[in-house]
């Protein structure tokens, strides 16, 4: 245990005073950081200054609906132009507008049959779904508006009736608590919980596997081996560099606590998104990424042993991708409905559930059940990892070079 | 009591047999040569002493008693393969080893830095392993391996890659430690430091041990056949019938008789045409003794 514990401190000495640390800690928050502004900014800016062009026969109907528009916080329209009723030229004249980029599309309403108005909007660009979706709201309005007028309602009861009506959504959590449920909070969480497990489970496995190629090429092997166990070896290398990134969530963890209480925080985000943890969350989160860890790093642990340099390496990365990708995929399966049968598979499989139990955690409550059941079958594959791993990895390390074949490896496998 | 023992030991790897019913023992205070063409089975054997792989048959003993773990706490092992932490600063490196192997951090720090002194290399201890020469970090782990006063010393090629200046403060400090009392192995290609160095060895070719026991022993146990003559004139005497072979470098000539040559003839022989300074018989080298048990099959 005494060895274990002096190569767990060399191991994780060495990294934290190594610049890579350094750098990724304060690199991989300020990227977060970087990309959650520029995408906040960049959907801003995209909901700002926009400038259309409404044609239609019906002129009250259209200045209605140009009135919705500017009357919608969200919309961000900055300039509306009516042509109504609109001619053929008019109709064309916009519509070449749009194509020279002039403007930024026309909406279209046709109500010749007053029972069965329709509408079309032309822009270079049919993805908006912000902008078609405060047009469609401006135009539903304006319409019933225009119903409403013509029955014979005054203008003041129109507007009282249209009245907008605010709906707070509420989430019940597992001790029968209510929050304050937002979707958007709830997306930006489940993704940022994502990266921030994935990100240093990958990052740390695949350290892991470099320092056991370096230190074959370098021959250290044989010398500590003379004094330890490879058992002790692996599990000293794993305890070190795990401790590694538990230290660097605990700096982001800290950081982004100091962070949210700070003045320049309460200036930077501004809006309706607020992201809260649960205890649950708390307790889960390093657990995951230990067990995560030390899954990922076993597989890769054993594999290093067999290789001779960083490249023979490559040809196993998709071993570290595509459960990760698998993992991402899932995401938006979890949004959807995180407690279908697809979010339990994800959350309980060995590979997977690192990544996204977390996630799903911060979505909806999970029940004890699935979370002891999903810890179990990671904690099983872990052991079952770390057996094979260590067999490889004890042969492997004495054995230079040629990169070993399958039939070896199964070879090494049986050595006692 | 043998501070090191193997009994029959034989170790196989799929097919091949790297070590075949290995027997040998080193006693306290006593340098023994382990050698042997590439490939013969040193490195198997000793890595097999060391714990780092297990013999499919018979038996290893340390300090009396079969093989255990916490018996490495009194091994000191420099492998063929050298390794340090490239990245690491010397004096680290060395606390680390010598911490391994029992010594508290206090200690450890104060025998590196001893030993450093000893070895000529204070001035590298801030540094970074990378930072310095092959021969600095070779130095540096002959102190990892010894720091901690082990009973026995294992050493793969420990010669090879130093200078002779550095080569020579090395086989002083080996012989030191042997007067101190501690047993030493060490593999070698190099037979001059051998026959300089050890009391005993054991010649191991495919796996088998071929020749074995005291160096002196061994070299009596082959003929006087060989004759080194120091002389000035003719070179004449050089093919006499009493010669198998010779080889003359201006004026030395080191040369091999028949199996029936007699040594006083070459000698009248030689003085007859030449001014003879020294004419002396002598016994084989291990070298000669090398190439000549294992076929000349040796890369020595």
């Amino acid at each position: 245990m005494r060895n274990i514990l002096l190569i767990a401190r060399r191991e994780y000495m060495e990294q934290i005073r190594g610049r890579a640390f350094k750098i990724s800690t304060v690199a991989l928050p300020l990227l977060i950081a970087a990309l959650l502004f520029f995408s906040s900014t960049m959907a801003r800016k995209a909901n700002t200054g926009r400038h259309i062009a409404i044609v239609a026969e019906d002129a009250a109907l259209a200045n209605e609906v140009r009135q919705q528009l500017f009357d919608d916080k969200y919309a961000h329209y900055y300039r509306v132009d009516v042509s109504a009723p609109a001619t053929a030229e008019e109709r064309a004249m916009w519509q070449e507008q749009v194509r020279a980029k002039a403007i930024d599309g026309v909406l279209a309403i046709d109500s010749s049959n007053p029972d069965k108005i329709s509408a079309t909007f032309t822009s270079l660009s049919v993805a908006d779904i912000s902008a078609n979706g405060s047009l469609r709201n401006a135009l539903n309005r304006g319409v019933i508006n225009e119903r409403m007028i013509r029955k014979g309602l005054a203008q003041a009861d129109a507007d009282a009736m249209l009245a907008k009506v605010s709906i707070d959504a509420l989430q019940l959590d597992k001790d029968g608590k209510i929050g304050k449920s937002n979707g958007g909070a709830t997306v930006i969480k489940a993704t940022l919980m994502l990266i921030l497990l994935s990100i240093p489970i990958m990052l740390y496995g695949l350290d892991m596997a470099r320092a056991i190629i370096e230190e074959k090429t370098s021959r250290i092997f044989e010398v500590m081996l003379a004094v330890t166990r490879p058992s002790d070896l692996l599990a000293g290398k794993l305890l070190g560099v795990g401790g590694v990134g538990l230290t660097q969530i605990a700096i982001w963890t800290i950081g982004a606590t100091l962070f949210m209480g700070s003045a320049l925080a309460t200036s930077l985000l501004t809006g309706d998104i607020e992201i809260h943890f649960s205890w649950q969350e708390g307790i889960f989160f390093p657990i995951y990424f230990v067990l995560g860890f030390a899954l990922f790093s076993a597989i890769f642990s054993g594999l290093a042993a067999t290789c001779e340099t960083a490249q023979d390496l490559q040809k196993f990365m998709w071993l570290a991708i595509v459960p990760l990708y698998t993992a991402m995929g899932f995401l938006p399966v979890m949004i959807k409905d995180p407690n279908s049968a697809w979010s339990i598979a994800a959350t309980l499989f060995p590979l997977t559930s690192p990544y996204t139990m977390i996630s799903r955690m911060g979505m909806a409550p999970v029940p004890y059940w699935q979370i002891a059941l999903s810890v179990i079958l990671l904690l099983l594959t872990t052991w079952a990892t770390l057996w094979f791993s260590s067999r490889l990895y004890r042969v492997g390390i004495l054995m230079y070079g040629k990169r070993a074949t399958l039939p070896e490896l199964l070879r090494w496998l049986r050595y006692s | 009591m043998p501070v090191v023992e193997l009994v029959g030991v034989t170790k196989a790897y799929e097919e091949k047999i790297a070590v075949s019913n290995l027997s040998l023992s080193i006693n306290a205070g006593q340098m023994f040569g382990l050698l042997g063409p590439n490939g013969a089975g040193k490195t198997s054997s000793i890595r097999m002493m060391m714990g780092i792989t297990i013999p499919d048959s018979g038996a290893i003993n340390l300090f009396g008693k079969p093989f255990e773990r916490q018996s490495l706490d009194r091994v000191g092992y420099l492998p063929e393969e050298r390794g340090l932490y490239r990245k690491m600063k010397v004096l680290d490196q060395l606390v680390f080893f010598g911490q391994l192997h029992g010594l508290s951090a206090e200690e450890s720090r104060r025998r590196a830095i001893d030993w450093s002194k000893r070895m000529e290399i204070s001035d590298s201890l801030a540094k970074k392993t990378e930072e310095l020469s092959k021969g600095m970090q070779q130095k540096i782990q002959f102190i990892a391996t010894l720091m901690h006063d082990p009973g026995l010393i294992v050493m793969d090629e420990p010669f090879s890659g130093l200078d002779p200046v550095n080569a020579v403060l090395m086989e002083k400090t080996l012989l030191e430690l042997k007067d101190q009392g501690k047993a030493i192995l060490f593999s070698t290609h190099r037979m001059d430091q051998v026959e300089k160095l050890c009391d005993s060895i054991c010649l191991i070719n495919n796996g088998k041990a071929v020749l074995a026991g005291k160096v002196r022993e061994i070299k009596a146990t082959y003929e006087r056949n060989r004759v080194i003559v120091e002389f000035e004139g003719s070179a004449s005497f050089l093919s006499s019938d009493e010669i198998a072979e010779a080889k003359n470098y201006s004026g030395h000539a080191e040369i091999k008789l028949k199996p029936q040559g007699d040594a006083q003839k070459l000698l009248h022989e030689a003085a007859a045409v030449a001014k003879i300074f020294r004419f002396e018989l002598v016994e084989p080298s291990l070298e000669e003794i090398f190439i000549e048990t294992v076929g000349g099959k040796a890369n020595a």
